[in-house]
């Protein structure tokens, strides 16, 4: 549990419109709720990691529309940094109930905003509904372009979804081609700052969602806060959402703590690590955490 | 035998000021010297060498209540000096920052002149800070419409306090139709709350003007019907937003404007002779001590046409409304009057705001040091900034503030009136004492420099 975060239920889940499902990225949650949000009034507007100007370079932007929503989704495995626009969208955009959606150290930078808001007036309050995503490690832009370009050798431009499970780092195109290298490969090209990163399924949002622990076309669901409640309940009773239990379903969270407790306590070691004047910096170096 | 009291510091305004007060037996004012002791920051002078763009962000953290006249002044002077012409959407966005400010610092400066002021038809004066009616009220309604007035600010100018939007050349960003909505909304609900906020104010000004005396220091001091009568002219730009050298008819003409050292104009070295332990709160400055008001004073003093003049609302209400109510009172009655205008004026603006307009100018030249200046009404009067610009870095930089024009022509203002009320006219200038306090340059001759500038 401890890895996993505080939570009210966790159910297996998807969209309960194939036009979310066709392009989301697994069971089309974070589309689906934020659509459900948006129709309803518990959002007017949500940053989401919105088409770049080059394939899968995720560009910030604010959805105010079904539409934009759709055009957002599908994982991206590079940085998105979605917090820029979290003071604009009260600002020129003239928000007042914000969604946003983000891999955990965003979610953690939008309580952190909320609850120590330096230069961020306006914002704590605004804050309707934060929608977390699993998250492992991700890329710069152009480590990613490497592993796809290179390593799975497939133009960029072509590819209509990536996906990290089972070990694999798999690119899909249009034609078809399915390229999968080993996610050892692929270490090199990570982030180094998701190597101090202690959360997994994004502990602090309202409703955390990813892949991992369901089937194909599913999601693995936590509904964390009161918000995140309500809002999930009511979506399921208007059918924007199909939940259903995780008992029995495999791999279930079985797999989801495996994965969160491997990642929390590599990233410990690191951060311990650094403390420790072995490091090649040959002083101890900053932790953010103390 | 006059005598010699010292107020210091000065309250319920912004920044670090003092009165030096020479006063006859009665302890009325035959000169009086009202001057800033905030410490020089020296804005104007680590400008130099800046880039045009940060200078105007810097320029703004002079003052955190009207900050929106030193971004937009500087910006725009600027914009001057280097020939930017903004679009027309900018511009709006801009007025509507303009107005958002001017009533959120109008509501604010109601809350620091109220506990001077009297309930009409009692003898109590009135504590903002009192949870009973009808005061509670009346502070709600001012925090609403501050909290309207920042709001609107942030939507148009990004932030309510330093805003973010503006740039030379225009605005970063124009807002969705969902924000202008927002300011629309928040417009119409301020509307009745600024009538209402207006004559109430009014009211409690008259009251004051009708009136005797006012209880000060535990006793009753005589209210002279000539409170802050003053001789001085008026300079106004512009009854809301301002005028700059890019003008085809610009509203202010620098080759009137001469700078002096406080050394020509404020009294040279005094002994405290008079002492009030009862002055509210804390007393006047103990008997004994010394004020030299020619060395302390941290202003320079602009002079219009060779004379100190007042800026600020009631010389726009006489310079384009022919407002012509005198003192203290008519000053804070005319501050009054801008309350609708200001509403009115944002509504107009965000109809005439093409939310899908560009907002920055297709070509921002770089500058070939030639001078520029703009003047923005700020709530407090005439902000003046002057620059110039070549290759992208400001060369020189003078900003002439509000209430380094009101120092001097209040402190004559004070002549006449009980010692002991002349806090009261100080207030009624609304001052801001940190804006107004900046670098004076002189040359070897001790003569102002920035004269020399514009030749
Ligand atoms: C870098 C990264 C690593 C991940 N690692 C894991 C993992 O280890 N295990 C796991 O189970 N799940 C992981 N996920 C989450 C998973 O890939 C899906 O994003 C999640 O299941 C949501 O799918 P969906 O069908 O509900 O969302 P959709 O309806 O497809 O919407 C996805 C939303 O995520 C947003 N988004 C896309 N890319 C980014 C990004 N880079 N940064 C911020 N927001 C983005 C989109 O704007 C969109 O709104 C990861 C996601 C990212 C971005
Ligand atoms: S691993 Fe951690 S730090 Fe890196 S992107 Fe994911 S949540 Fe952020």
């Amino acid at each position: 549990m401890e890895y996993l975060g505080q939570y009210k239920a966790v159910y297996k889940a998807k969209a309960g419109c194939e036009d979310i499902l066709s392009k989301a990225q697994d069971g089309g949650i974070v589309t689906a709720m934020f659509a459900y949000a948006l129709e309803t009034g518990i959002i007017d507007g949500a940053i989401v990691a919105g088409p770049g100007e080059e394939a899968y370079k995720p560009e910030p932007m604010i959805a105010t529309t079904v539409d934009e929503l759709l055009a957002a989704r599908g994982t991206k495995y590079s940085i998105s940094p979605n917090m820029a626009l979290i003071k604009e969208a009260t600002r020129s955009y003239g928000l007042d109930k914000i969604g946003i959606v983000g891999t955990p150290c965003q979610i953690q930078a939008v309580r952190k905003a909320q609850l120590y808001p330096i230069g961020m007036r306006d914002v704590p309050d605004k804050i309707a509904l934060a929608l977390g995503i699993f998250c492992m490690e991700n890329f710069p832009y152009q480590g990613l372009y490497q592993m796809v370009e290179d390593h799975c050798a497939t133009k960029i431009d072509n590819v209509t979804k990536m996906d990290i499970g089972k070990g694999k780092f798999s690119v899909y195109t249009e034609r078809g081609v399915n390229a999968q290298i080993p996610l050892k490969v692929t270490h090199k090209y990570e982030q180094p700052g998701c190597h101090v990163c202690l959360d997994y399924v994004a502990n602090l949002a309202d409703i955390s969602t990813g892949s991992v622990g369901t089937p194909d076309g599913w999601s693995t669901v936590f509904v964390r806060s009161a918000a995140g409640e309500a809002a999930f309940n009511k979506a399921v009773d208007a059918g924007w959402i199909i939940a259903e239990s995780m008992d029995g379903v495999k791999p279930g969270l079985e797999l989801v703590t495996k994965l969160a407790t491997e990642k929390i306590t590599k990233n410990q070691k690191y951060i311990e690590h650094r403390a420790h004047a072995e490091h090649e910096a040959l002083k101890p170096l900053r932790n953010p955490y103390i | 035998m006059s005598k010699v009291v010292e107020i210091s510091p000065t309250t319920r305004h912004e920044g670090h000021s003092k009165l030096v007060l020479k006063v006859n037996d009665e302890g009325i004012i035959e000169r009086g010297d009202w001057l800033s002791i905030t410490p020089v920051r020296g804005v104007e002078k680590l400008a130099i060498g800046k880039t045009y763009e940060q200078v105007p962000k810097i320029a703004s953290r002079v003052c955190g209540i009207c900050p929106i006249a030193h971004t937009l002044a500087a910006t725009e002077a600027m914009e001057a000096s280097m020939g930017v012409e903004i679009p027309d959407d900018a511009y709006l966005l801009r007025i509507i920052l303009q107005c958002a400010n001017r009533l959120h610092s109008h509501a604010l400066h109601d809350i620091l002149a109220l506990p001077d002021m009297y309930l009409p038809g009692t003898d109590s004066k009135i504590n903002p800070f009192s949870p009973e009616e009808p005061v509670r009220s009346v502070a709600k309604r001012i925090q609403t419409l501050r909290m309207i007035g920042q709001t609107i600010g942030e939507i148009a100018g990004g932030e309510a306090v330093h805003p973010s939007n503006p740039r030379v050349g225009g605005m970063y960003k124009n807002i969705t139709p969902r924000a202008r909505t927002k300011i629309y909304d928040l417009a119409k609900q301020a509307l009745p709350l600024a009538r209402e906020q207006m004559e109430f104010m009014i009211a409690v000004f008259e009251n004051y003007a009708k009136r005797d005396w006012a209880e000060m220091c535990g006793r009753e001091v005589a209210i002279p019907k000539d409170l802050g009568f003053h001789q001085q002219g008026y300079m106004a730009t512009d009854p809301c937003y301002g005028s700059s050298s890019l003008d085809e008819h610009p509203t202010w003409d620098p080759a009137r404007w001469l700078e002096v050292r406080p050394w020509d104009w404020y009294m040279g070295e005094e002994e405290i002779t008079l002492e009030d332990p009862a002055y509210p709160v804390g007393g006047t400055t103990k008997a004994g001590g010394k004020a030299w008001p020619q060395m302390q004073a941290c202003t320079g003093v602009p002079l219009y046409d060779g004379q100190p003049v007042e800026v600020g609302p009631r010389a726009r209400l006489a310079m384009y409304r022919n407002y012509d109510r005198k003192g203290a009172i008519g000053l804070n009655i005319a501050r009054e009057m801008e309350y609708m205008d200001s509403v009115y004026k944002m509504i107009e603006a965000a109809d005439a705001l093409n939310t899908s307009g560009s907002v920055v100018a297709d070509v921002i030249p770089q500058g070939d040091g030639t001078i520029g200046w703009a003047a923005n009404e700020a709530p407090r009067g005439a902000d003046v900034h002057l620059a110039k610009v070549r290759n992208g870095k400001v060369e020189w930089f003078s900003m002439l503030v509000p209430t380094t024009w009101n120092f001097p022509t209040c402190s004559r203002a004070l002549t006449g009136a009980p010692w002991e009320l002349a806090e009261v006219i100080v207030r009624a200038y609304d001052p801001c004492v940190s804006c107004a306090t900046h670098m004076i340059v002189l040359d070897e001759d001790n003569r102002l420099v920035a004269q020399k500038l514009l030749e």
